[in-house]
């Protein structure tokens, strides 16, 4: 054991650190999650950098090309590159993931909270309003948002983030109200505590393990929503690519060019399924007991 | 028994009313005046305040409401853009909806249950690894992609099926042509999550007391499995059907719009495109209620498979 060992050791937190990132390490589909993740984050935020081609960029000489050196992935039916386009879309749907996870995440953590933490005929108004929104599925929800905002990718994130609310207000409330009987709770009133302390102090950080669980597997369901959005037309306007754009368009050259709309569909299957395993990794490190 | 219905029944109805309040603002806050869209390129004021009176829309938000609820019950949505009664309209797409979330619960049920037993008693063995590889898949595959893909393949490529349409059941063998594709599309990510759930509950099953003492007792493996631990396995199935019906809704929007299939889900779609307010308006109330209404009869199916839920 090296001398920098010894001394992180010696705080419980970083002892604690260590142990995920053990714990974590030892998952190679986890791994590989994060991997791909991080990796469309780049290509997201480097977008203009890394596109061969600026995606708007039609070149009718080349109308529904093949594959070449080139155009890697060829192009679409107004000659522009698919590469380009698919990287460019990759900003769309990280975009949605990301702030429509946040929209959630502000609206129904401090509801969830407040739900769990105070009880009584709060929880009561909070849970039924809870079961009315879920009575809406997700998407008609969205759908019915993206109408009254208008279509458009901002909207859309809007949209996902106020439907996918519902639920996270559910698991908020769940763990506020396990975490309200924990021995700290009793014991920081004790100390004099007022209740936004105990609530942002001590239950909110005791939560955020299972709070990022819950954001890593909501966003690829962002993803997706966003994708059938922007595919139904009340997402992304075109000519801006979106993965979902790009299948849309795909739809009427399935004949000619099914490669157009085969791409699009593995680059989101590909984000879904590595943020699907990472949450599936992090909710197994952090609690062991429910690995499956 | 009754005490407990009747709670159930009542709670049903709170929530159905909100949604119905909900329903009723949402559409008033979608923008655009709906006497301009009733009256198409009609900008007469008169004729527009003709429209206005007709449809009430001159009259306070709450009396609108009332009136809108007091007719609904009636079985009358209003008409829409084009002079149809809603609800005429309505009931001639549920059936073609209802066959497609039928059949696609066929398919779930097919796939999901056996592979989950059989992931939850071959644990750690390559079948459990399968299974959970490819529910894991399935959960991550648009299924609108999914259709998409499927159209390529068999309608496209191999010329096995029609690509899109819907024919009535009274054509049985083209009926069940034009439905198996979104059948099996929307189907597929059902029964990943139904595995999912099969899985995990036969697990926490297999574990239990009553198991241990079945084996003790020296039943067969097979008695053990499928009285037992299958048995009590499919209470957590039941609660997961109503709750999935809200993820199959909105599957059926998307699957409709692919195979062009002329169903409910398309209506909603259709009906938001064109700013159509009492269609919007309607087809949304009885999504919402027949979401209410399934999960109460869940609730209610649930209660009988698991008494100690009627006590508590």
């Amino acid at each position: 054991m090296s001398a920098v060992d010894t001394v992180t050791l010696t705080t419980p937190r970083a002892r604690r650190r260590i142990l995920l990132r053990k714990r974590f390490l030892r998952r190679p589909m986890a791994v590989a999650g994060l991997v791909i993740v991080v990796g469309l984050v780049v290509v997201a935020l480097f977008a203009p950098w890394i596109a061969p081609y600026s995606p708007g960029a039609t070149d009718f000489n080349a109308i529904l090309a093949s594959p070449s050196s080139k155009h890697w992935l060829g192009t679409d039916f107004l000659g522009r590159d698919e590469l380009s386009r698919l990287i460019w879309g990759a900003r769309a749907s990280m975009q949605a993931g990301f702030f429509a996870t946040v929209v959630a995440m502000v609206i129904a953590v401090p509801i969830g909270l407040v739900a769990g933490y105070y009880r009584g005929w709060i929880d009561t108004v909070i849970a039924r309003l809870t079961d009315v929104l879920l009575a809406f599925p997700f998407l008609i929800l969205a759908v019915g948002l993206a109408a009254i905002f208008g279509p458009s990718l901002l909207n859309a994130t809007l949209a996902l983030g106020i439907g996918a609310a519902p639920a996270l207000i559910r698991v908020s409330r769940g763990e506020a109200l396990a975490q309200r009987e924990e021995d700290y709770v009793p014991a920081a009133i004790a100390n004099g505590a007022s209740d936004a302390t105990i609530i942002f102090r001590h239950i909110l950080p005791n939560m955020s393990s299972t709070l990022l669980v819950q954001a890593t597997l909501t966003i690829p369901a962002a993803i997706v929503g966003e994708a059938i959005l922007s595919f139904l037309g009340l997402g992304v306007q075109p000519p801006t690519p979106s993965w979902g754009t790009m299948l849309q368009d795909a739809q009427s050259y399935l004949s000619q060019a099914p490669r157009l709309a085969v791409i699009p569909g593995l680059a989101i299957v590909a984000a879904a399924l590595a943020f699907n395993v990472l949450g599936d990794g992090l909710r197994d490190i952090f609690d062991p007991r429910t690995t499956r | 028994m009754g005490g407990f219905l009747l709670r159930k029944v009542g709670a049903a109805l709170v929530v159905l009313v909100i949604a119905s309040m909900l329903v009723f603002a949402g559409v008033r806050a979608i923008p655009g005046d709906p006497a301009i869209a009733l009256g198409a390129e009609d900008r007469d004021p008169a004729l527009l305040a003709q429209i206005r009176h007709k449809y009430m829309l001159d009259r306070p938000l709450p009396v609108q409401y009332v009136h809108w609820v007091w007719l609904a019950l009636h079985g009358d949505l209003g008409v829409d853009q084009r002079e149809l009664p809603v609800a005429h309209t309505i009931v001639t797409r549920i059936p073609i909806t209802l066959e497609i979330a039928v059949l696609s619960l066929v398919v779930s049920v097919i796939i999901g249950i056996p592979a989950g037993v059989i992931a939850a008693v071959r644990r750690g063995k390559p079948e459990d690894y399968l299974a959970t590889t490819g529910a894991l898949i399935g959960l991550s595959v648009p299924h609108f992609w999914l259709g998409l893909l499927f159209i390529i393949w068999f309608a496209v490529d191999l010329h096995w099926l029609p690509a899109s349409g819907y024919v009535s059941m009274s054509h049985p063998i083209a009926n069940i042509e034009h439905m198996i594709m979104p059948a099996i599309v929307l189907g597929t990510g059902f029964a990943a999550v139904l595995m999912r759930q099969m899985r995990s509950s036969m697990l926490s099953s297999l574990g239990a007391d009553y198991v241990r003492t079945a084996r003790a007792k020296g039943l067969s493996e097979r008695s053990v499995i499928w009285r037992h631990a299958f048995r009590n396995s499919l209470i957590t199935i039941t609660t997961l059907l109503g709750l999935q019906l809200g993820a199959l809704i909105s599957g059926v929007v998307v699957t409709e719009t692919i195979f062009g299939i002329a169903g409910f889900g398309r209506l909603t779609i259709d009906a938001v495109n064109q700013r159509d307010y009492t269609l919007i308006q309607g087809v949304v109330l009885v999504t919402a209620a027949g979401y209410v209404i399934v999960n109460l009869l869940v609730d209610i199916l649930y209660s009988f498979l698991n008494p100690r839920i009627r006590v508590s």
